[in-house]
């Protein structure tokens, strides 16, 4: 077990948002949190990336309790997020981002050219400053980042914000292949088929809460989940 | 009027190393160290007060610009701690008045312990004419020395992988520790060379004017004029701010008088505020 979240609760300004979860990650797994805006996905994985302070419960990484240990440092370790918003280099080029992907390491020829190779756009584009890709060549490009260190976990918050359904189903085909070569992937969605396709394992969390957890197939065919997020009446 | 010109470039080279050192501080950090000029001064005071004791010039300076760098070095780890602790608007205030108290606190120590201490690097030889214009060893050294610091400045930034780190977290922080740049050892990264930075404009302006207590004050206004017209946060920005000021200085000088160089140095300071608020080449807001 490469992950194991228990009893987390966190929040901002001591205001809970994320109550007790409790979930774990196999390696070469690829699970799914599933939930509305607001449900507190974003709340949960920052969290666990120590980017909020109000945290409690625990949070192992490898069999080691990373809930004290400052962001840039789990980052190294091994465990890549990439977060909804991006947060890239907006100033940089492509490829001064995928440098710093690696930090404070030398980034690898031969993850530069994995990059490279799942998302061809970007290596059309490798001088071009961050700031003035497309939203799919900017998710490309964050992914991309979080490859070049290596991670055994990368974690991805809503990939498809923003993006058009052809660009969506295409980021998903690029994790799927990612998940193939055995990385261990935790994805937040809102868009349910895409995430379900992709995961083995899902995680509903509403409220805050996780209130249904299962395979995928048991996901896609229990009627709440369903109703509530594959649109079916 | 040509000499007035190649002065104002030698002048604007150490106007541009000033602001170099205040403006990254503030792009990274946010605070605006109102105690740049001091810090410079009191690493000139240094190697003063080191070739008094009978030691060479060359290892006196690298010990003052040394002692600079330590100066902001400890600052980081000390009192600018309760800063970082704050967030927005008033991590920026605390920040500029903890920097005016150090600012004070140095300028009170030099009037109290060295008030007549002045640190004048003689640089021997004839002068050399350049444009039909004859420059003193002096100014020839420490433009060459600016100017080779500035191209180490680029280099480094756009190069190496630590350079390429810091202008992460200028940029976007949350983006650079997830890449694992850890942003507080940045700073006291950033807030070293910027001490160093300071001593050696102590070091360079003593060989064509002597640099005592007299000019702390002068040497902040100057670095912060350079650093907004440059735009904060911006390395070539300050240089081609600090060589453009440079030249206005000693026109205006040349051409009003010297009182009021000042006054037409904070006027391009105003102009640029209104018209291109985030600087020649600062980061325009998002």
């Amino acid at each position: 077990m490469i992950l194991r979240v228990r009893g987390l609760s966190a929040g901002y300004a001591g205001k809970h948002v994320v109550h007790d979860v409790t979930f774990d990650v196999d390696e070469g797994e690829a699970v799914t949190i599933i939930g509305s805006n607001g449900a507190g996905k974003s709340t949960l994985f920052r969290a666990m990336l120590g980017l909020l302070h109000t945290v409690s419960g625990t949070i192992e990484f490898d069999g080691r309790d990373i809930s004290k240990v400052p962001t840039h440092a789990i980052a190294r370790r091994g465990l890549a997020y990439v977060p909804a918003e991006r947060h890239l280099f907006a100033q940089m080029s492509v490829v001064e981002n995928l440098l710093l992907g690696a930090f404070p390491r030398r980034a690898d020829p031969e993850v530069e050219d994995l990059v490279f190779g799942l998302f061809p756009r970007l290596a059309e584009r490798r001088k071009q400053a961050a700031g003035t890709l497309s939203g799919g060549e900017q998710q490309m490009l964050a992914v991309g980042r979080a490859l070049m260190s290596k991670p055994r976990v990368l974690m991805l918050d809503e990939p498809t914000t923003g993006l058009a359904p052809r660009l969506a189903a295409e980021a998903y085909r690029a994790l799927a292949t990612l998940r193939d070569a055995g990385l261990t992937l935790v994805v937040t969605e809102q868009q349910v088929p895409l995430a379900l396709q992709l995961a083995s394992r899902g995680h509903v969390i509403e409220n805050g809460r996780i209130e249904l957890s299962g395979t995928s197939a048991e996901l896609a065919d229990n009627p709440d989940v369903q109703r509530a997020y594959l649109g079916v009446a | 009027m040509r000499s007035a010109l190649v002065d104002g470039v030698v002048l604007g080279l150490q106007y541009g190393l000033l602001g170099v050192g205040l403006t990254l501080i503030y792009g990274l950090a946010g605070v605006l160290n109102l105690a740049h000029g001091q810090i410079a001064v009191l690493g000139a005071i240094v190697v003063a007060l080191v070739v008094d004791a009978g030691a060479a010039a060359f290892p006196a300076a690298l010990l003052g610009i040394a002692a600079a760098g330590a100066f902001l070095l400890l600052l980081d780890l000390t009192l600018m701690r309760a800063v970082y602790r704050q967030e927005g608007e008033r991590r920026v205030l605390l920040g500029l008045l903890l920097m005016l108290g150090v600012a004070f606190v140095i300028d009170g120590f030099l009037v109290w312990r060295y008030p007549v201490e002045q640190l004048a690097l003689r640089v021997g030889g004839d002068a050399v004419p350049i444009l039909g214009v004859r420059m003193t060893r002096g100014s020839l050294l420490a433009s060459g020395i600016t100017v080779a610091a500035g191209l180490v400045l680029v280099v480094f930034f756009r190069y190496s992988s630590l350079g390429r780190g810091v202008r992460s977290v200028i940029q976007d922080e949350e983006g650079a520790r997830l890449c694992g740049v850890s942003p507080a050892a940045v700073r006291t990264f950033v807030f070293a060379m910027s001490g160093v930075l300071a001593g050696l404009v102590g070091v360079t302006r003593s060989m064509t004017s002597p640099i005592g207590v007299n000019n702390t004050i002068s040497f902040t206004i100057l670095a912060l004029i350079v650093a907004v017209v440059g735009g904060l946060g911006s390395v070539s920005g300050a240089f081609l701010a600090g060589v453009l000021l440079g030249v206005v200085d000693r026109l205006s000088s040349f051409y009003i008088g010297t009182y009021v160089t000042t006054i037409v140095l904070l006027l391009c300071a105003a102009v640029t505020i209104v018209a291109r608020p985030s600087g020649l080449l600062g980061r325009s807001p998002p």
